[in-house]
């Protein structure tokens, strides 16, 4: 019974999730300005309060959603998903299936790209840090498509972020490509108030990334042993200062957190996926290959499919669970239009 | 035009002073370059230059540990450089002693006191008690060699000061938008540069920095009183100038108009004895030579020892300060109270037991250290031990990916290891406080400590227990479980640990864990029975 209830609930909330979400897509295809604070094409949603939840309580409009809820503008799907092949290409492919790199980056735009650089002791063998082509070739697909200006952060909680951007691998390919590695600045890191946060009402934030025109979050997909993986939202714990503050409350204190940053496209890095001993690793033992990039400009629609990569179910992830509730993205794989890619070798 | 003519007039009519000076400044400004170059992961083995070419680090080093590490043999050359010019590493290179140059206090000298003759002596005295006392392994004394003074001083002192004084400014001047982007181009010329990007803990700064300002305010009764009175560098290097090849000689065309006597900075230009000086005191700055007016003032090369004098060391005082490091040793070794303090954690792959008679308490490995998790001990390691480098894992973590303070220290106190093996030193245990541990106390969610542990395979585990919240329900809480035979004491679980105040979790140098490259229990030299 029970689980018949948060299927219908969860049908509920993917419906009302893609009504929005197409809308506000449409909307944003009109020439939209990029707005300072907002970096996404997704309008915050309001938080809608859990005593609204309830189903039985649905107001009727769910017959206004069609059969084919998750039908987005243009075709494009929510989630791409591409499959064996070099990282470059992996990333080339799944952005294109979503329609491209213009669509979500203006010409002129400053971008920030975040990609996880958790440490500064551990190259991308060991599935701790985004993989450094995949961070490259979206630096070069950025300013392909116009990009003013390409930075790439983040904030490694071990070791500082200069050395742990050259440790990684990233700032070479990301130079290569022609971005720039942006040094962590605590002078950077601004007071912040989430007006959409349920719990986290306020939080120190890298300003640069409330200042872009366009945030791009590159998390590699990994064990993490609160958060059971670190994904999409996860990996923006990288963008605050004060992060051991988090844990308490974590699925919702991140998702209040990324109802504020709001990343334009989602790109998660599977090529390895780190399965135990995360977020650090250190065996390649725990390393998985799976030669997979999974793109969305929902976040937590990308990280439901990267859930599934380790076996679990979307909901199975408390941040899931919260962005979920806070309208966020939505998390109905049967319904939303996933399209797989076979890149081959 | 006229300023010009005269600004040349006074490189040519004083152009030893005048070398001198560039000399100096050029010798200050390579020290400060290599001092902040020595921060950071690779540090090269350079940035311990100045270090390395003092000899009573290198000599006090070889007869404690009576084994010379070689890159300490470089101090040969200040030794040799002594044997032909007297003294005039000190009057020419010594970074702290152009320090005092420059900032000449004595000029605005109130009171009436000067010292008498017979504080040269002092100098000499803290010379053979540091000798006597390195013989029997003890090198504490070193906190007063003056590249110590000086690289400690600005690595824990003047630094983090200055850290603390820019954060400030920076933090008000970037509430102005006008100002942002010029705050972020210093700040960016400053971190990591010179500063560490963000902001690090210390501790006691004022303490370290204190010995530093004591010694320049010194300069207040005299000038250089620190190199005249107190250097036991400066000691070591004037017994060497008794028999130095080049010392300076008092021509017959001398008329005692005293110019030469004024010009002293070392005060060693005695009227008294028709204007001749003692080499063991006089630093070569040729004040003196460009002084004369009637070049009766000469330096030449002179083949004997020159005569000693009444405050240069005897028989008496080696005797007295023989007896005084013995005592002083046995008193310390006796009455040392820290001999297991449960934190006095040494930097990885320092032996515990050799690390007192090893260290040369110069304060290089905290400037290299980036995550300031090294500071001079004050209670953690006795009184033998006072400012050798611990670790202070509530300040800083060790970085699994750093090596720097092997590489950076100048005896290898510790050892320059390739960052694989310096990844396997054993620090220090963890152990949980589950009196205050948050999954433990209060059925609160947080693996912090198990997230941010380095080792490939974790020295924390969660263990699985079921909780009753206040409300009633039960949870499943993770709750972390220190692995001692993997932990190597990193410390980055005690740094990160959300609790104020104390961690709930905190690495002990003591634990009963053992495995790993100690053998935990014997401490060091002095501790066993009869040791």
């Amino acid at each position: 019974m029970e689980n018949k209830t948060r299927r219908a609930f969860l049908q509920w909330m993917a419906i009302q999730m893609g009504a929005v979400f197409g809308g506000s897509l449409l909307a944003s295809c009109g020439g939209q300005e990029p707005h300072s604070l907002q970096t996404t094409a997704l309008p915050i949603a309001k938080p809608i309060q859990p005593t609204e939840l309830d189903p039985t309580n649905a107001p009727a409009q769910t017959e206004q959603a069609t059969a084919e809820p998750s039908a987005t503008p243009n075709g494009h799907p929510h989630i791409a998903v591409a499959r064996g092949g070099e990282p470059e290409a992996l990333v080339r492919h799944a952005v294109a299936a979503l329609g491209g790199m213009q669509l979500f980056v203006n010409p002129g735009d400053d971008v920030i790209i975040k990609p996880n650089v958790c440490v500064d002791y551990r190259t991308y063998e060991y599935a701790a840090t985004t993989n450094p082509w995949v961070v490259g070739e979206i630096v070069r697909m950025c300013l392909e498509a116009g990009a003013g200006r390409v930075r790439v952060m983040d904030f490694p909680f071990g070791g500082d972020s200069e050395s742990a951007y050259s440790s990684s691998g990233i700032q070479e390919q990301v130079l290569a490509a022609g971005g720039e590695m942006e040094p962590i600045r605590f002078l950077k890191f601004v007071e912040t108030a989430i007006p959409d946060a349920l719990d986290l009402k306020k939080c120190q934030i890298y300003e640069d990334v409330l200042l872009a025109d366009v945030v791009i979050n590159v998390p590699i997909a990994k064990h993490h042993s609160l958060a059971r993986l670190t994904l999409g939202m996860k990996n923006l714990m990288g963008v605050i200062r004060d992060r051991p503050y988090m844990h308490g409350n974590l699925g919702q204190r991140l998702a209040d957190l990324t109802s504020h940053v709001r990343p334009a496209l989602t790109i998660i890095d599977a090529v390895r996926i780190l399965q135990r001993s995360g977020p650090t690793g250190g065996r390649l033992s725990d390393v998985q290959k799976l030669d997979t990039v999974i793109a969305s400009p929902d976040i937590v629609a990308a990280d439901s499919y990267a859930a599934t990569l380790f076996g679990l179910q979307p909901t199975d992830l408390s941040y899931i669970v919260s962005g979920l509730n806070m309208g966020l993205g939505r998390a109905d794989l049967e319904t939303m239009k996933i399209e797989e890619i076979a890149v081959g070798v | 035009m006229a300023s010009d003519s005269r600004k040349k007039s006074v490189v040519f009519s004083r152009p030893w002073t005048s070398l001198r000076k560039l000399i100096q400044a050029l010798a200050l400004l390579a020290f400060l370059v290599l001092f902040v170059a020595a921060r950071g992961e690779n540090p090269g083995s350079t940035t311990n230059l100045f270090l390395r070419l003092d000899p009573l680090l290198a000599l006090v080093n070889l007869l404690a540990t009576k084994a010379l590490v070689a890159g300490t043999a470089v101090a040969l050359i200040t030794v040799a450089l002594t044997f032909l010019t007297g003294r005039s590493w000190c009057g020419w290179l010594c970074p702290l002693g152009t320090i005092l140059d420059w900032i000449a206090l004595h000029r605005w000298k109130k009171g009436k006191w000067t010292p008498s003759k017979g504080w040269r002596g002092v100098k000499y005295a803290l010379l053979l008690l540091t000798l006597f006392a390195a013989l029997l392994g003890g090198l504490t004394l070193l906190i007063f060699d003056p590249l110590t003074i000086l690289t400690r001083g600005l690595a824990v002192g003047v630094l983090p000061a200055l850290d603390k004084l820019v954060i400030a400014a920076e933090t008000a001047l970037y509430q102005l938008p006008a100002l942002r982007a010029p705050v972020l181009e210093v700040d960016a010329l400053l971190r990591p540069l010179i500063l560490p990007p963000t902001p690090v803990a210390t501790r006691s700064g004022a303490l370290f920095a204190g010995l530093l300002i004591v010694v320049v305010l010194l300069n207040l009764f005299a000038e250089r009183f620190w190199c005249r009175y107190l250097c036991p560098l400066g000691a070591l290097l004037g017994l060497i100038s008794k028999v130095a090849l080049l010392r300076r000689r008092i021509g017959p065309g001398c008329v005692g108009c005293t110019l030469c006597t004024d010009a002293c900075p070392m005060g060693t230009i005695n009227p008294a004895e028709d204007y001749a000086s003692d080499p063991g005191e006089c630093t070569m700055c040729l004040e003196c030579l460009d002084d004369c007016p009637l070049g009766a003032t000469t330096f030449a090369p002179i083949l004997s020892v020159n005569p000693m004098r009444d405050y240069d060391p005897g028989r008496r005082q080696v005797l007295v300060t023989l007896g005084a490091a013995l005592g002083g040793m046995a008193l310390i070794r006796t009455v040392d109270p820290e001999l297991d303090h449960p934190f006095s954690l040494r930097p990885p792959g320092a032996d515990p037991e050799e690390f007192f008679s090893q260290c040369v308490r110069c304060g290089q490995c905290m400037r290299a250290c980036p995550t300031a998790a090294l500071q001079p001990a004050l209670t953690e390691a006795g009184i033998e031990g006072f400012w050798t480098p611990v670790l202070i894992p509530r300040l800083g973590y060790c970085d699994y990916g750093c090596n720097a303070c092997g590489q950076s220290c100048p005896v290898e106190a510790i050892p320059p290891l390739p960052l694989e093996l310096k990844q396997q030193q054993v620090i220090g245990r963890a152990e949980i406080d589950q009196e205050r541990c948050l999954p433990w106390i209060k059925e609160q969610e947080c693996i912090v400590c198990e997230e941010v542990c380095p080792l490939p395979e974790k020295a924390i585990e969660l263990e699985l227990a079921e909780a009753r919240l206040p409300t009633g329900e039960i949870i499943v809480l993770q709750r972390p479980v220190v692995i001692h035979d993997l932990c190597i004491g990193c410390g980055m679980c005690e740094y990160k640990c959300p609790l104020d105040g104390a961690a709930a979790i905190r690495v002990y140098a003591h634990c009963s864990g053992g495995g790993g490259q100690r053998d935990g229990q014997g401490r060091r030299r002095g501790e066993q029975p009869g040791g």
